[in-house]
């Protein structure tokens, strides 16, 4: 899949899994923080996202520093699923 | 057990009982389920918001007006499932997931105590929290344990509340378990249907309660509970209850949570033959039925008393022909 889809994708993933219903995917920028002052996500999210990387893409997250790296935005998880993912 | 006054109340349900009270205009079955009309969720933060399940929502809509305005120094709920929705989404996820990774929302969102927890983040009260969760005397227990706390505590307030949520889960697993109406009937056609099964519902109520009587607009004089299949062990129970509780006063109503299931029907009608010269109306036509309606049925008795100038209210109700419950209304 091309980098464009597969960030469009992830974008509608991440509105489905946080139940970001007032979001749509042309909401978040690529370069956008997720957590912050950006999309305003919190821990509980990053634990929504860790399981969304795995369940959808097989990647596994054991390294809290490790997914501190990866869950920027989204242009950071691209990158990580592109290299990793395992479905 | 001397009880307490209700100050203030908040009832959603499926009819226009929030806002503008409406009781007149029966909103219909859709369905088959009288689901309770949510109300506006605009002073819930969208970051709470989108994690929050039915029946938090509901109960987050009718408390926050009375959270907003008054201070109490405790929540006391009564549910018996809670978020039930989220509870098997969450249980599904073990399943699906092999045990695996799972997010923690839909437990948290699924677990009893997350309604009365929630209420508190909301007003950042640090008092008593308890969550009572008895099936169909969930409510009934939540509203003793606050009878309890204010004879401890005869300056204390508390929010008391009960609620319970249908999701599509349980009215699937409740449906083959022949809990609801095959045949579809009208909620206005409830009380002539000879059939088993109820019309399932859903709401929340919440009363605002303390032992100051300036104020108030009724009184919870009363509350008894009992387990039993037996109908002489209800209708002793009652005449017991009646001698005990109204005395010489006058019964202006009596509330039935009859549900126009025939198998529990012999309840009701053996208690209606001892009240038998007082007014009866039902309620679960309005709310439908779930454990704890008779939430709803006390905010209808508040109501009544106040608006048709009634001295005393009885209101009797069952779950599942083994949870009965009798509570005595007064006006002040």
């Amino acid at each position: 899949m091309e980098t464009a889809a597969l960030k469009h994708q992830l974008k509608e993933q991440i509105i489905q899994f946080l139940n970001l219903t007032t979001v749509k995917p042309e909401d978040i920028k690529d370069d956008q923080p997720l957590f912050g002052e950006g999309l305003g996500l919190d821990s509980i999210d990053s634990l929504e996202l860790i399981a969304l990387l795995e369940r959808i893409y097989g990647i596994k997250i054991n390294d809290p520093k490790e997914g501190r790296k990866i869950l920027v935005d989204v242009n950071t998880m691209i990158a990580y699923i592109q290299q990793h993912r395992t479905k | 057990m001397s009880m307490f006054y209700i100050h203030q109340s908040v009832c959603v349900s499926a009819q226009k009982t929030n806002g503008v009270i409406d009781l007149d205009d029966i909103q219909p079955i859709k369905d088959n389920k009288l689901q309770a009309i949510e109300p506006n969720y605009d002073a819930i933060p969208p970051a709470m918001y989108r994690r929050m399940g039915r029946a938090v929502r509901l109960a987050s809509g009718a408390a926050l007006p009375l959270l907003n305005t008054l201070t109490f120094n405790g929540i006391v709920m009564g549910t018996a499932n809670g978020g039930l929705e989220d509870c098997i989404k969450f249980l599904n996820q073990i399943v699906d997931y092999n045990e695996g990774k799972l997010t923690p929302t839909n437990f948290v969102q699924s677990t009893t105590n997350a309604i009365a927890s929630q209420l508190a983040f909301f007003s950042a009260n640090k008092g008593y929290n308890n969550t009572h969760v008895h099936r169909g005397l969930a409510f009934e227990n939540a509203a003793l344990d606050v009878g309890m706390m204010l004879n401890e505590f005869p300056d204390n307030s508390y929010l008391l509340g009960g609620i319970d949520e249908i999701s599509a889960y349980q009215y699937n697993i409740e449906s083959l378990a022949n809990m609801y109406k095959k045949e579809v009937v009208l909620n206005t056609e409830l009380y002539n249907s000879k059939t088993a099964g109820c019309i399932p519902g859903d709401g929340c109520a919440m009363f605002a309660v303390n032992k100051q009587k300036t104020g108030a607009t009724a009184k919870l004089k009363a509350i008894g509970t009992l387990h039993t299949d037996k109908e002489e062990d209800v209708t002793q129970y009652l005449k017991h209850f009646i001698e005990k509780n109204v005395k010489d006063d006058a019964l202006n109503l009596f509330l039935s949570g009859e549900n126009g299931d025939s198998r529990y029907l012999p309840y009701y009608n053996a208690c209606k033959k001892i009240v038998l010269n007082v007014k009866t109306e039902g309620f679960k036509h309005l709310c439908g039925e779930y454990a704890t309606a008779s939430s709803f049925a006390l905010w209808l008795a508040c109501y009544k008393i106040k608006s048709n100038n009634l001295k005393n209210v009885l209101i009797y109700n069952n779950f599942r022909g083994k949870q009965h419950s009798f509570m005595l209304v007064g006006d002040v």
